[in-house]
């Protein structure tokens, strides 16, 4: 309907009739055409980009639209005018927090990845879609879950508090799972703001970085409809490595006879399973039993837009679902989301020709909604998880049980539904059979039902622009975001896996939560060019609440497995029990529930922003922000936050023309400013009453729980935010015509009162408190370079970034300088925090190869005091005090990367387009924690085969020896090199030719085909090199759920 | 007309820019579940609430959420009545290392540490509230004087074990760390505290049935007579003695007739029970998860055989960790006519189940696991046993008195009556006069399991004339599990290699 309108606006009866046209011949719909020297006589193009106008042949015309170079052509009959796209102005813009600014004139340092350089690689997820895509940009996958969200850093690891970046969805703040909510099909932009001046605009959340995510509008032009779809089979990349019957039996049989004990195996040549039946080759393959091959992925997504002068839309409908390659195909690690967004922009009044006040004013009104289902398993976890069983549990011990052992267990286990296959075998109990620990049999865990996870999101956006006076620009909005999340779980069966993981009782359960954030930002902006001097003001003011609630019920005892809710269950709210008389002797209650509000947060903020230029040859811009937030005490409510940055066209300067025919851009920038960290927890400046829980107690020789209270901590009024100081040097280059592009930036950024839980002792007797006790440094290197050329038809690009980090713990602010977290299963190492050093390291005992002979083992024990045997480890005596003591741990590798760099290549011929895509880091270590040595049944990684027996057998690895508690501690054994190269993305595209498709009424048809994670080259021995686990077990691997290698095949349909 | 739109407008964003600046008033948020300790700890509910939580430490030890450190456990792997069994070697291997004196910083009790301070700083702030004067008069001195007798009870414990511990009776402030005193140095802060409670007379010798589980001042005296006998602290043997003879002069404590009853749910806090640790499986909220909950104990799971077949009130299915299998020998000690035999050890020789480490087909009596013990738990039934932990009860106090005679030269008729009451429930014989020997064998086993003979036999070698002591029986077994021999220096465990990282002033004890 507004088109209809527009073009009864420009119809006129008589003149030149002419056409707009872009390069591809598409019509250009709304330009403008102007007679030259005669503003009042002109005309805007129509729906097919024709326009009439009243002016005589010859005459010199002006026609001119947004995005493209102004052209000045004479009139002429039926004339046609072929409009060049201003590369300039299309792709030199970057977003920079209420605003955008033009790249040439920006001082700070931004990583910006457009729409285009995302198209052909995989985008399912926001996050993901910045892999490998920017310098100092650090995206790692946390697990190959479904829906799991990768852990981002921008430069390094800011502090060992929450290091997440602050999101900016179209001006609204959002955590990760707000990301999560924009399909990436529907992102214009993603803007990372790296440096502090840039991110002082948001104060005190932005000293980790921020990063803008700007979804699309409408383009001038008649109605742009897509559609996407494709399918991809997931296959895990690699099985890790673990002994089959034969080496396992011969493993224990040495663990056994070395720890003084009767070996298990009579002949692991020859062995037979508890079922009686005799073992082949390598008996129960668990890893293969339990992945899920060729889980399927399947994306589709449809979207409208297009825009006249006075109505801008942008409509859109993703659906993406997953299944995991664990537990994918029983439904246990599932996800699909759904994401509608509506982007509307409506010009209500323009009269900007007419006077210089109140003369525009636009409105706009978005919505995006998001749902999601999901299903998981407990990943990267020693503790029971499906694949951490599935490494533990031995290859001798089958899937099912049959015959009179079957009957043995289901009689042990009488009072439970055991699962059982197709045939009704009952799936084996590894704690039946062997000494397995909480180790699940993880095909039985896959028969359970899962629990269900769901959750909407809605994030509206109201917002108006209103020109005040001249340049002066008044915006308003309210953005808001809704969210509703909940689960719905049920026990149908009464199981039992394992000692801690079992049920007697059926049971339904249910979950709900919301909470809702709403933002309120006014702001005036002022831009000028007064001669050769350009200004440009931002003020403005926001407020932001944040609030939310949940409640959730449980009962047991269902009437109908099928049925599993909470009202369906068999009545009452308790069950007791009675002696033989009949007396009460026991209560059990059935149900219980749990509702309340979560706490609140606000912050109420005032901000500006002064940019100037001289010729664009000197820039400076001056930026502050003034935050008060509710999660600090009254001693420090207020935070102020400043920055400056300045920055040099040297190519602007007459002295630099003689070099422009080859150095089409030389910048010099700079930049400081300081930025705060205000996400640290709710009220941790206070100490107050908690109830319940661990403070309850049993009085009565009838015992009845009596509930207590206590303070919930030690306090800390002085509690603020950590504040973040980042000094940033960049050079931009740009030769041939920017052809070759060249960027270098060195930054130092140093995190101050960095917030942590103070490192006392624990006879305090309280959960320790938190102080702004420590001091962090990051610096770096990181460089972008792109190149395009052309080979005839052939166009090639290739971009490539890398950066360089290190990461400094400058001050732990305790007395002793470290602290340390544990990895567990070990107890004397694991990771650690120590100044001067990279936080965090891993932490542990160095060793020098293996005691081989007697004589050594007595020449090594006269020296250190110690009482070792050949096949023990010789660790370094590193204090140089001639005792091994725990004194002599040291640092034994480190988890974050020296270098990450991503390579992205791009070429396209006649129609075929390729995209080679590869990311990877370098220096960056991994502990492999995935071995549980105190499970005495266990299976062993392979490498566990290269141990010692005897004389020149092996120098790393000791014997193997049950009980043994002097070598398997925490040592450099387990530490590997986890620096990786991986083939991220491969994609092969062609588009039909548009005058085949044309004929049916097609735009473009482009079918694809692509490989995702074809090939890593790592040493790394386990799943993946890739671990995302949080700061202090970073870099830690406790079985990660592995990244799926993925084919897909694909179309893109434009109409 | 549209100036006019566009102005009312413009008037209205001006409008929502004043409305939405920042106040204070929009900075402050209020926490929905807490409130600040000076307004909340003012009245007598709430100050009663404060001491709940302060004994609510006591049931963490069993399993904490980072380690099973069941007092019982701790003490009895360390003497000589049973094997640690488990899995195998490895299996809670701090246990398997202390048990062959071979304890480290990585290998000791180190959760029960934290435990137990985190009930002396409960109790600090308890008696920093009660300060404050709020509630009535009476009750405030009766919370306070359960705090202060709970905080030595605390640090009671951390000095059998640990000797040489940081001491604090106000909590700790920045730099947060405390003087470590030495075990003697502690002994001599406690006694006089311990005195002042006593001699305070606030508490009453039992609480009402409704109030069990709270510290009395019979269980003031136990405790006292424990450590003076502990510290072999000869000076305050007449003290400890009249203590014993007020418990044996009132009417509140005697032997519950039946032995084997004693250990039924009927037995908790009978008549022969001074003080106890509560657990019960009714409405427990310990599970997994939430392991400082308070619900019911992972004792009876820990200590009993693993893939059970059914029988003897446990059925089938149930979990048993297989730790704490009894030796032969201990079962062998008693007559047979000893009634205490068949209460103290369970002898399963005869079922087939999976036997694991160091298996005797002879488990833990006392605390052994009964499906009606945790039927009614809403949640993990292996972690919610309600088997009340039995602390002190009259039979110690008849051979403390016993003892103590001997020790003070008092009536050697009179210590032999004590010791043949005890005996005459046992169905045993009376003996004619007792020696310190024979009191010490009586208290073997009668106590057996109960967490008390090896600080006897640590404590016998301050006593002349006792030959049951640690440096002779805690010493190589002819099975070769136990290869190493006690010396004094085992007295006290490693601290925590974690805790001497933290606070670097700490000293290591000379293990």
């Amino acid at each position: 309907m507004s088109l209809a309108l527009i073009v009864s606006m420009v119809t006129r009866a008589q003149g030149i009739l002419g056409t707009v046209t872009d390069d591809l011949g598409e019509p250009v719909i709304g330009a403008s055409v102007v007679e030259k020297g005669n503003p009042q006589n002109g005309t805007i193009t129509d729906i097919d980009g024709q326009f009439t106008l009243n002016v005589n042949e010859g005459t010199p015309i002006i026609i001119s639209y947004i995005g493209y170079l102004t052209q000045e052509v004479k009139a002429s009959s039926n004339m046609t005018v072929v409009m060049k796209e201003d590369a300039q102005t299309l792709q030199d813009v970057v977003v920079i927090g209420y605003g955008v600014q033009k790249k040439s004139v920006v001082t700070a340092s931004i990583a910006k990845v457009s729409a285009e350089d995302l198209e052909g690689k995989t985008r399912l997820r926001a996050d993901d879609a910045l892999k490998g895509m920017a310098a100092g940009v650090n995206v790692t996958s946390s697990s190959g879950q479904p829906g799991s969200q990768s852990m981002i850093r921008v430069r390094g690891t800011g502090t060992i508090n929450d290091t997440n970046p602050l999101y900016i969805i179209d001006g609204m703040p959002a955590d990760q799972y707000g990301l999560e909510s924009v399909n990436p099909n529907d992102i214009e932009s993603i803007e990372v703001l790296k440096d502090a001046a840039s991110g002082a605009i948001y104060g005190s959340r932005a000293a980790n970085g921020v990063i803008l995510v700007t979804t699309k509008k409408g383009k001038m032009g008649k109605a742009q409809i897509n559609y996407n779809f494709s399918y991809g089979w997931q296959t895990a990349w690699k099985h890790r490595e673990v002994t089959g019957a034969t080496d396992y039996a011969i493993l224990q049989n040495e663990k056994y006879i070395n720890g003084g004990q009767a070996p298990l195996y009579a002949d692991p040549y020859n062995l037979t399973d508890a079922n009686g039946n005799a073992i082949k080759g390598f008996g129960t393959d668990w890893q293969e039993l339990l992945f899920n091959d060729n889980a399927p992925i399947v994306q589709h997504d449809v979207s409208v837009s297009g825009a006249s002068e006075k109505v801008n839309y942008y409509l859109s409908m993703g659906y993406y679902t997953q299944d995991g390659i664990v537990g994918g195909n029983y439904g246990k690690s599932n996800y699909d989301r759904l994401t509608i967004r509506s982007n509307n922009n409506f010009n209500i009044i323009d009269a900007t020709k007419e006077r210089n006040f109140l003369n525009k004013l636009d409105v706009s009104a978005n919505l995006s909604y998001m749902r999601v289902h999901s299903t998981g398993v407990d990943a990267n976890s020693t503790w029971g998880s499906p694949l951490g069983s599935a490494l533990y549990l031995a290859p001798t011990l089958p899937v099912t049980l049959t015959g009179s052992i079957a009957e043995d267990m289901i009689n042990q286990y009488a009072a439970y539904d055991l699962y059982r296959d197709e045939n009704g075998d009952p799936y084996t109990i590894p704690g039946f059979i062997g000494s397995y620990q909480e180790q699940n049999n993880p095909i039985a865990l896959m028969q359970q039902r899962p629990s269900q996870g769901w959750s909407h999101k809605f994030m509206p956006k109201f917002a108006i622009d209103l020109q005040l006076w001249d340049n002066l620009k008044y915006h308003f909005t309210w953005s808001a975001e809704q969210s509703f999340w909940g689960s719905e779980s049920a026990t149908t069966e009464k199981f039992y896996f394992s000692g801690n993981n079992n049920s007697d009782h059926t049971q339904a359960s249910s979950e709900k939560a919301n909470s809702t954030s709403w933002q309120i930002e006014n702001t005036l902006t002022y831009d000028k060019e007064f001669g050769k001097h350009s200004i440009g003001v931002v003020l403005g003011q926001s407020a932001l609440k944040y609030k939310g609630s949940y409640v959730g019920a449980s009962h047991w005892n269902l009437i109908n497995v099928n049925k599993p809710y909470v009202d369906y269950t068999t009545g009452g709210s308790v069950q007791t029990t009675t002696d033989a008389e009949g007396h009460i002797i026991g209560v059990t209650s059935l149900v219980s529930g749990w509702a309340g509000p979560y706490v609140e947060h606000h912050l109420a903020s005032l901000f500006g922003r002064l940019s100037y230029n001289y010729d664009e040859k000197y820039m400076l811009q001056a930026t502050i922000r003034r935050d008060g937030s509710s999660r600090f005490g009254s001693n420090n409510k207020y935070g102020v936050f400043p920055s400056v940055s300045v920055g040099w066209n040297i190519m602007n300067e007459k002295f630099m023309e003689s070099t422009r025919d080859w150095l089409t851009n030389l910048k010099f920038r700079a930049s400081w400013g300081k930025n705060g960290n205000e996400n640290i927890g709710d009220f941790r400046y206070t100490v107050l009453t908690t109830s319940g829980g661990t403070s309850n107690y049993y009085f009565g020789r009838q015992a009845s729980m009596v509930y207590g209270s206590k303070a919930n901590g030690l306090a800390n009024e002085d509690l603020k935010w950590e504040e973040s100081e980042q000094t940033d040097l960049g050079l931009d280059f740009g030769f041939w015509n920017n052809k070759l592009t060249f960027t270098v930036d060195y930054y130092i950024k140093k995190t101050n009162g960095m917030l942590m839980t103070m490192p006392i002792p624990s006879y305090v007797g309280e959960t320790k408190p938190i102080g702004n006790v420590g001091d962090m440094e990051n610096s770096g290197i990181e460089f972008e370079l792109g190149y395009k050329f052309n080979i005839s038809d052939a166009h090639f690009s290739i971009k490539g970034n890398a950066s360089y980090l290190k990461n400094k713990l400058k001050n732990l602010g305790n007395d002793t300088g470290f602290l340390n977290y544990g990895i567990s299963q070990f107890s004397d190492g694991g990771t650690r925090a120590e100044n001067a050093e990279p936080f965090p390291f891993f932490y542990g005992y160095k060793t020098a190869g293996v005691l081989q002979n007697t004589a050594q083992a007595a020449e090594y024990n006269a020296k250190y005091g110690s009482n070792s045997n050949p096949g023990d480890l010789i660790f370094v005596d590193m204090n140089g005090d001639g005792k091994i003591t725990s004194d002599d741990r040291t640092k034994i590798g480190k988890p974050t990367p020296d270098w990450t760099y991503g390579l992205n290549f791009d070429a396209d011929w006649k129609g075929f387009d390729l995209n080679v895509f590869f990311q990877g880091v370098y220096g960056a270590d991994i502990f492999d924690a995935t071995w549980r040595q105190d499970i005495a049944s266990g299976n062993y990684p392979t490498w566990v085969l290269d141990r010692w027996t005897g004389e020149g057998t092996s120098n790393k690895l000791p014997l193997l020896k049950l009980g043994d508690s002097k070598n398997w501690v925490c040592s450099d054994i387990y530490i590997q090199d986890g620096s990786y190269l991986r083939l991220k993305n491969i994609s092969l595209g062609y588009t039909l030719p548009r005058n085949l498709t044309k004929k049916a009424y097609i735009e473009r048809l482009r079918v694809y085909v692509r490989a995702e994670n074809l090939f890593t080259w790592t040493k790394y021995w386990g799943f993946d090199p890739e671990i995302g686990s949080s700061s202090t077990s970073m870099g830690v691997d406790y079985g990660v759920y592995p990244q799926a290698r993925t084919w897909t095949i694909g179309f893109n349909l434009s109409l | 007309m549209i100036t006019k739109k566009i102005s009312i407008i413009a008037g209205f964003c001006a409008a929502a820019f004043t409305l939405a600046s920042c106040s204070d008033d929009f900075l402050e948020v209020t926490n929905p579940t807490g409130e600040p300790l000076n307004e909340y700890y003012t009245d007598d509910q709430h100050l009663s609430e404060s001491l709940t939580s302060a004994y609510a430490p006591l049931h963490w030890p069993d399993w904490d959420g980072s380690a099973y450190n069941d007092l019982t456990c701790d003490a009895e792997i360390l003497g000589d009545d049973f094997w640690v069994g488990g899995s195998s070697i490895s299996d809670n291997q701090h246990w398997h290392k202390l048990f062959n004196f071979e304890g480290d910083g990585n290998n000791t009790l180190g959760t029960l540490w934290g435990d137990f301070y985190s009930g002396i700083k409960r109790c600090n702030d308890v008696i920093q509230y009660c300060s404050w004067g709020g509630g009535t008069e009476t009750n405030r001195r009766s919370y306070e004087m359960q705090a202060r007798l709970l905080r030595v009870y605390y640090y009671s414990i951390l000095w059998h074990y640990y000797g040489n511990v940081p001491f604090y009776l106000e909590n700790l402030s920045s730099p947060y760390t405390a003087t470590q005193l030495t075990a003697d140095e502690i002994y001599n802060n406690l006694l006089p505290e311990l005195e002042e409670i006593i001699a305070s007379n606030v508490l009453p010798m039992r609480w009402t049935a409704a109030e069990s589980g709270r510290v009395s001042q019979a269980m003031a005296y136990m405790l006292y007579a424990e450590m003076v006998m502990y510290q072999n602290d000869s000076a305050r043997y007449p003290q400890a003695l009249t203590y014993m003879k007020q418990i044996i002069g009132d009417s509140n404590y005697s032997l519950n007739p039946d032995f084997t009853d004693l250990w039924s749910e009927n037995g908790e806090w009978c008549s022969e029970s001074i003080f106890e640790i509560n657990y019960d499986d009714d409405n427990a909220q310990r599970d997994w998860g939430t392991p400082l909950h308070a619900g019911g104990t992972v004792f009876p799971t820990l200590c009993s055989p693993n893939t059970w077949p059914g029988g003897e009130g446990w059925d089938t299915g149930m979990d048993g960790w297989g730790f704490l299998p009894m030796r032969l020998e201990t079962y062998n000690m008693y007559a047979d006519n000893d009634k205490r035999r068949e209460a103290t050890c369970w002898d399963v020789r005869g079922y087939t189940y999976t036997e694991r480490y160091q298996d005797t087909h002879i488990w833990h009596g006392k605390y052994r696991p009964q499906t009606a013990n945790c039927q009614d738990c809403p949640s993990s039934k292996n972690l919610n046993y309600n088997n009340n932990k039995r602390i002190y009860r009259y039979a110690e106090t008849l051979l403390n008195a016993a003892e103590l005679l001997l020790q003070t030269g008092g009536s050697a008729s009179e210590a032999a009556s004590y010791v043949n009451e005890v005996r005459a429930r046992a169905g045993l014989d009376a003996l004619n006069g007792v020696t310190i020997d024979d009191i010490l064998n009586e208290r073997h086993l009668e106590f057996c399991g109960e967490g008390k003979r090896y600080f006897d036999l640590v404590r016998a070698e301050g006593i002349s004339g006792a030959t049951e002591k640690a440096s002779v029986k805690l010493v190589p077994d002819t099975y070769g599990y136990r290869t190493n021999s006690w010396t004094a220096s085992k007295k006290h465990i490693p601290l925590s290699q974690s805790e001497l990282d933290a606070d670097p002033t700490l000293v290591q004890n000379n293990y």
